[in-house]
């Protein structure tokens, strides 16, 4: 089930209901009727892979229970490993298996055996990338006995498969979830309208910049041959924004639907594009899934502690793998290599926390050294974002050769109709709300401090009135093939 | 809690009103719309109720710009209307013809231009946009275009959301100031007769795949069975007309002779006048076409003429039309009306096309003897 969409429309209001006024005594019954509606909403889109969610429920469910009663240190590895390898086994049969195969077979052709590929049909189940890493993290605090196990079957049950972030994040943290299912939720009209708030910020980011910029982002990237280099580098700026809109809001509505339940998830995306340099970038971009790796791959590894060369292997190490988590393609293996080298002279020279508050904190308007800086970091992004929407490593580099030719000094031609005129000015308007917001959680939660309540439902209504006049056509969110 | 669903409740029922408001102001003007070519126009006629037609003409655009009911008018004292819809197969005809009877009187006649693509559906819906003003709870529009890629629930049901980023797109759709004062049709009667010249689609065509094999689909097959039964049921008589085809464009479908035998097949079951066009001697004359399936407006109108005078010559001398093959004395009359028509506008080769003419009846009433005798044989038997 889309959050845009009118099946989430029409089934959102029934659960919230249903929550509130018919299971709201009880509170397995509130967890069972959310993990009920988490399995509908899922299997909404197939619900054959229901069993997958299940099974890995069950499987990380009794790990849990046997960690808590085994001492015995290579028990308790073993005990994680399965863990491990049946969320990683999952992962990597149904999203890197042909990736492995086909390539495996590229390159015994090149060293000239020529061996037939045993490639299959495999669905992609949505959002098993997600899923399963929030599952490991639960096995992994508890083995690292930073968290109590939980003997609640449904809760956890509850806990893996909470629909407004099940198949596109925020991966949450079982330390931070998990606990809200053992307590009593109470409904808080505060936090309700500010999920509200917080959906309809997120539609119009995903309905009206993240689709809208598809549109074009799309035209220029699938005929990239037949466009200017000018062209090309919108094209690069148009899909920048159409990740970011998109990622960002199905997290918006992600947040907001939660706090209609009474939950609280964490932030994920804190205005990225304003960052001044990358590793700024990376503390703002994704937010739960950078501090996954950092907590469960970069520190383990050493993190920035030891030798120069442990730093270097640490960073490319959890950049490739970041870029390989998005993907079986050698273009996301390529992105997080080019994050990885963006990022090494930072932390090389320690400069790594040097942008650790949101930039011109208190004040109205940047410097003009911060808004370089944020423009030169923005193109950095822009320029890897190409290789992460590109269709192949050939077709990116085709790109940006063709943008580094002559025709980079002309007008960009991209749009016939003049259709796209009004979305630069949106795009504008966005970044100018995004810029006033960006010491909230996210960017019109300042609303709520305006007195009148005409003016905020005049916003409200502007905000509707142009998701619909503006809506593009409708795209699947991007994060779903991950 | 109780405040909340009151805040939502006060919310949302703006919204609601305006949702309505809109959609009944904005389907309006997309009324006025003479884009998708001129497909709204002939909706518009159709659920205004406004048609009062003996002869109605379905099918493609193959019918749309090939048939011009103006001709048949004139020829025949009969009103005709063209209700032929551009690049979708006999399914939205169908639908067409749904809507036109449940808000029209039914016509006398139909004459459903029948052509390699009436039975092939296609995936996407051609031109979906002209539906917008009449797909509210519409239960046909709903029935007949859900089955494509196109609309979802939500276009046919919640009010204003179809119309969700194209109210940028569609030309005047929310134009407050639009004249009423100034209409411009784009067809006349539900025809257009096309001024256009020989353009190079075939040789595009070619240059793609040397051959296109039509897939024909099972349920176009049995609504066209649906339909044969129902307007028989209603004493509407149904003539199958396949209309002219440039030669060069029918060798390019593969099973184009398959498909024409369905169509026979179907006058045999339901005893119906299919009149085969598509080895006319107009399918050789390029002049008279735009692309090898269209006729332009010059061609659109011999062929009318052509068309009008065997059907006067069918309802004059055999007054039920039924016969699927045509009769000595009705094809000879046809032929004899032909050449008067031809003989008008083309004086300069008047004799040369005699000539030829004659040479061509001379053969065609050998081979249609010869026909003939085997149907007969093949009834006796049967």
């Amino acid at each position: 089930m889309l959050f845009n969409s009118i099946d989430f429309a029409i089934f959102l209001p029934i659960v919230f209901l249903l929550y509130w006024f018919v299971t709201n005594k009880n509170l397995k019954l509130q967890n069972f009727l959310i993990v009920i509606s988490s399995y509908v909403f899922y299997g909404w889109w197939d619900w054959r892979f229901l069993s997958l969610i299940l099974f890995s429920t069950i499987v990380d469910f009794l790990v849990g229970l046997m960690l808590s009663k085994e001492e015995n240190e290579t028990k308790r590895k073993a005990l994680l490993w399965t863990s491990i390898l049946v969320n990683l086994g999952f992962l990597g049969f149904f999203k890197y298996y042909n990736f492995f195969i086909e390539n495996f077979t590229t390159a015994f052709s090149f060293f000239g055996n020529e061996i037939q590929p045993n490639s299959l049909n495999i669905i992609l189940p949505v959002g098993i990338s997600f899923y399963t890493f929030q599952t490991l993290s639960y096995s992994i605090d508890v083995y690292r006995k930073k968290l109590e196990p939980t003997k609640d079957f449904i809760a956890f049950s509850a806990f893996v498969s909470f629909f407004p972030q099940l198949v596109a994040g925020p991966i949450e943290r079982a330390t931070n979830l998990l606990p809200q299912f053992y307590k009593k939720r109470s409904f808080n009209y505060g936090r309700a309208i500010d999920g509200m708030r917080q959906i309809l910020w997120g539609l119009f980011k995903k309905i009206v910049i993240a689709d809208n910029c598809a549109e074009y982002a799309n035209i220029i990237f699938n005929n990239s041959s037949e466009y200017s280099g000018s062209t090309l580098v919108l094209g690069a700026i148009f899909f920048s924004f159409q990740i970011y809109g998109d990622f960002s809001g199905y997290s918006d509505i992600a947040i907001g639907t939660s706090r209609l339940f009474g939950f609280n998830l964490k932030q994920n995306f804190a205005f990225p594009y304003f960052s001044r340099d990358i590793a700024e970038f990376w503390r703002r971009w994704h937010i739960s899934l950078s501090t996954w790796f950092r907590d469960y791959l970069y520190i383990p590894l050493g993190g920035s502690r030891g030798g120069t060369w442990n730093k270097i292997r640490n960073i490319f190490l959890i950049f490739i793998v970041s870029g390989f988590w998005h993907g079986a393609n050698w273009t996301f293996i390529i992105w997080g290599l080019l994050n990885a080298i963006y990022f090494l002279p930072l932390i090389l020279t320690n400069n790594n926390r040097n942008n650790l508050e949101i930039v011109a904190k208190g004040k109205y308007l940047p410097t003009l050294k911060e808004l370089s800086f944020m423009l030169l970091t923005f193109s950095f992004a822009a320029f890897a974002w190409i290789f992460f929407r590109a269709e192949n490593i050939k077709h990116a580099i085709n790109y940006i050769s063709q943008i580094f030719s002559n025709s980079l000094f002309t007008f960009p031609i991209y749009d016939k109709d003049d259709y796209a005129k009004p979305i630069f000015l949106l795009i504008l308007v966005f970044i100018i709300i995004e810029w006033f917001g960006r010491e909230q959680e996210y960017a019109i939660a300042r609303l709520s401090l305006l007195k009148h309540k005409g003016f905020r439902y005049a916003f409200y209504y502007a905000i509707i009135f142009i998701i619909f006049w503006f809506s593009g056509e409708q795209q699947e969110f991007i994060y779903f093939q991950f | 809690m109780k405040k909340y669903i009151l805040s939502i409740l006060f919310f949302t029922l703006p919204i609601i009103f305006v949702m309505f408001l809109a959609d009944y102001f904005i389907s309006n003007n997309h009324k006025k719309n003479h884009s998708y070519p001129g497909e709204i126009e002939v909706w518009n006629d159709i659920y205004a109720g406004n048609i009062d037609s003996d002869i109605a003409i379905y099918g493609s655009s193959r019918a749309w710009v090939h048939i011009n009911p103006s001709i048949l008018e004139d020829s025949l004292n009969l009103k005709a209307y063209n209700f032929g819809i551009d690049g979708h197969n006999f399914w939205l005809q169908y639908l067409r013809h749904k809507e036109y009877l449940k808000y029209n009187n039914s016509p006398k006649i139909i004459l459903l231009a029948v052509d390699v693509f009436s039975l092939q559906k296609r995936e996407d819906l051609y031109e979906l946009d002209q539906f917008l003003p009449y797909m509210l709870w519409n239960k046909n529009i709903i029935k007949f275009t859900s089955s494509y890629n196109g609309f979802t629930y939500k276009d046919y049901y919640f009010p204003l959301l179809r119309y969700g980023g194209k109210i940028r797109k569609i030309e005047n759709l929310f134009n407050l100031e639009q004249d009423d004062s100034i209409e411009i049709t784009y067809r006349q009667n539900g025809f257009r007769g096309m001024e256009r010249e020989w353009n190079n689609d075939l040789a595009k065509a070619k240059l793609k795949m040397s051959q296109y094999k039509i897939e024909i689909d099972s349920s176009s097959v049995n609504l066209f069975n649906q339909f044969l039964i129902e307007s028989k049921e209603n004493k509407i008589k149904v003539i199958l007309v396949y209309t002219p085809e440039y030669i060069d464009g029918q060798k390019f479908v593969e099973n184009r002779n398959e498909i024409i035998k369905i169509y026979k097949d179907f006058a045999i079951k339901y005893n119906l006048l299919f009149l085969d066009y598509s080895n006319d001697d107009l399918c050789t004359k390029k002049e008279l076409f735009y692309n090898s399936s269209h006729l332009n407006k010059k061609g659109a109108d011999i062929f009318t003429r052509k068309l009008s005078s065997e059907l006067k010559a069918r309802t004059h001398n055999r007054v039920d039309g039924s016969a699927p093959v045509a009769t000595f004395l009705g094809k000879a009359t046809m032929q004899a009306i032909h050449i008067e028509n031809f003989a008008k506008e083309n004086a300069a080769n008047y004799f040369d096309y005699v000539f030829e003419l004659i040479k061509k009846i001379d053969q065609r009433l050998i081979d249609k003897s010869e026909k003939t005798s085997i149907y007969s044989s093949r009834r006796l038997r049967s």
